[in-house]
């Protein structure tokens, strides 16, 4: 199916200005998009990587301090860390969430519609904040269950991650809890929320820090 | 290509979700990474800051790394270079580009001698050799230091457009070269 086109030189000069990377941020937002649906173009933006890998050889390695354990704890809030308090706070969510769910589930008999009491999906979770995420089959619920919003201009950001696949923005979490249109997203799928310019990430790609992350099903 | 690539076997480890590979990840590819940050982004705090979110990143894409498509380090040098690039574009437009511009005379004549060096990468360094000087100058300050075409222009003294058209032509010369 691909490369029954030709590619122009224009599309390549593109990509290898892509790769160089002095086009101008809009540029690149667009070009970025184009690689995600054009495999043309995506094809001669890596052959255009390895074209200039050589230069690669010109970053002269620094020692990186041992960010490991900031990255896991971003990655895999939950089994990962300083130990025991974070576990102790975990278990403590995690009673309070079982508490929550019985209480919930005594409730939902009555309340059958009412949303907020779908099963829990997955928790986002560091020391200081933490999201809650349920799903009921047609809407996920997200909701602040521990700290405060993003600081002054600035926002917290939702996206899902399918294995492979470019995150998807479901949305800004503010202060009001967040429902999206959304099947149960399956295991192995992964939420995240990062820091983004008030109004959200200028482009499809979280564009901030990543501070929660977590893969449903782990 | 059956060459031996252990970065590659590590991304689709991790693609699989094997938190063991990303420890080995870290250790075999952290110092490199965080090279190309503070060399492209020029201030340490912030290059810590974008490896940790190479490594968040590379993690939650390493599922789209094809190994037939390039080498697994080739990969992850260009999510931490767009990361970057991501970065400096977002700073005000440039600012202090003959800041960046002596970055690039201090270290620019390494590459060359160092890919000759490497014997593999050779190719390059010829091609960059037939390059006009100036115009291989571009080109490397570009991918090395993510200098845009407005820091080029000033740096070169010349219109916006009349930088592209120029580099543009290095690019072509340099493709013609490489793919021989």
């Amino acid at each position: 199916m691909t490369g029954a086109r030709a590619p122009s030189q224009e599309d390549d000069l593109l990509a290898a200005e892509y790769v160089l990377g002095v086009q101008d941020a809009e540029t690149r937002a667009t070009l970025e998009q184009r690689i995600k649906r054009d495999a043309v173009f995506a094809g001669l933006v890596t052959n255009w990587e390895n074209r200039l890998a050589g230069l690669n050889e010109d970053y002269i390695e620094e020692p990186a301090p041992d960010l490991l354990p900031k990255i896991e704890a971003q990655l895999f809030p939950v089994m990962v860390s300083g130990g025991r308090r974070r576990l102790g706070w975990f278990a403590y969510v995690t009673a309070a969430a079982a508490a929550v769910a019985i209480a919930l589930a005594a409730f939902i008999v009555e309340n059958p519609l009412r949303p907020g009491l779908a099963p829990l999906l997955i928790t986002l979770a560091s020391a200081d904040l933490a999201y809650e995420v349920r799903a009921d089959g047609t809407t996920l619920h997200v909701k602040r269950v521990l700290g405060g919003p993003a600081p002054a201009g600035e926002v917290h950001e939702l996206w899902l991650i399918a294995p492979g696949a470019s995150p998807v923005s479901l949305g800004l979490l503010g202060d009001a809890p967040l429902q999206v249109a959304y099947p149960v997203p399956p295991a192995g799928w992964a939420l995240a929320v990062s820091v983004e310019p008030a109004g959200g990430a200028p482009r499809s790609l979280p564009s901030g820090p990543v501070i929660l992350a977590n893969v449903i099903g782990s | 290509m059956v060459e031996a690539d252990p970065i590659a076997d590590l991304l689709s480890r991790i693609a699989a979700q094997d938190r063991a590979a990303l420890t080995k990840l870290y250790a075999a590819t952290s110092a490199k990474l965080m090279g190309v940050m503070i060399r492209m982004l020029r201030d340490r705090t912030e290059a810590e800051d974008a490896v940790q979110e190479v490594f968040i990143r590379v993690w939650l894409r390493a599922g789209r790394y094809d190994p037939a498509k390039g080498r697994g380090m080739t990969w992850m040098i260009a999510v931490a270079r767009n990361l970057a690039l991501d970065r400096l574009r977002r700073r005000i437009e440039d600012q202090a580009p003959e800041h960046a511009a002596e970055a690039i005379v201090d270290q620019a004549p390494t590459a060359e001698r160092r890919l000759i060096a490497m014997g593999e990468a050779g190719r390059v360094a010829d091609c960059f050799d037939q390059l006009e000087p100036s115009k291989a100058d571009a080109v490397r300050g570009a991918y090395l230091s993510g200098l845009s075409y407005v820091a080029l222009a000033e740096r070169h003294n010349v219109p916006l457009n009349t930088m592209r058209t120029w580099l543009r032509r290095g690019l072509i010369s340099l493709k013609e070269c490489l793919d021989k």
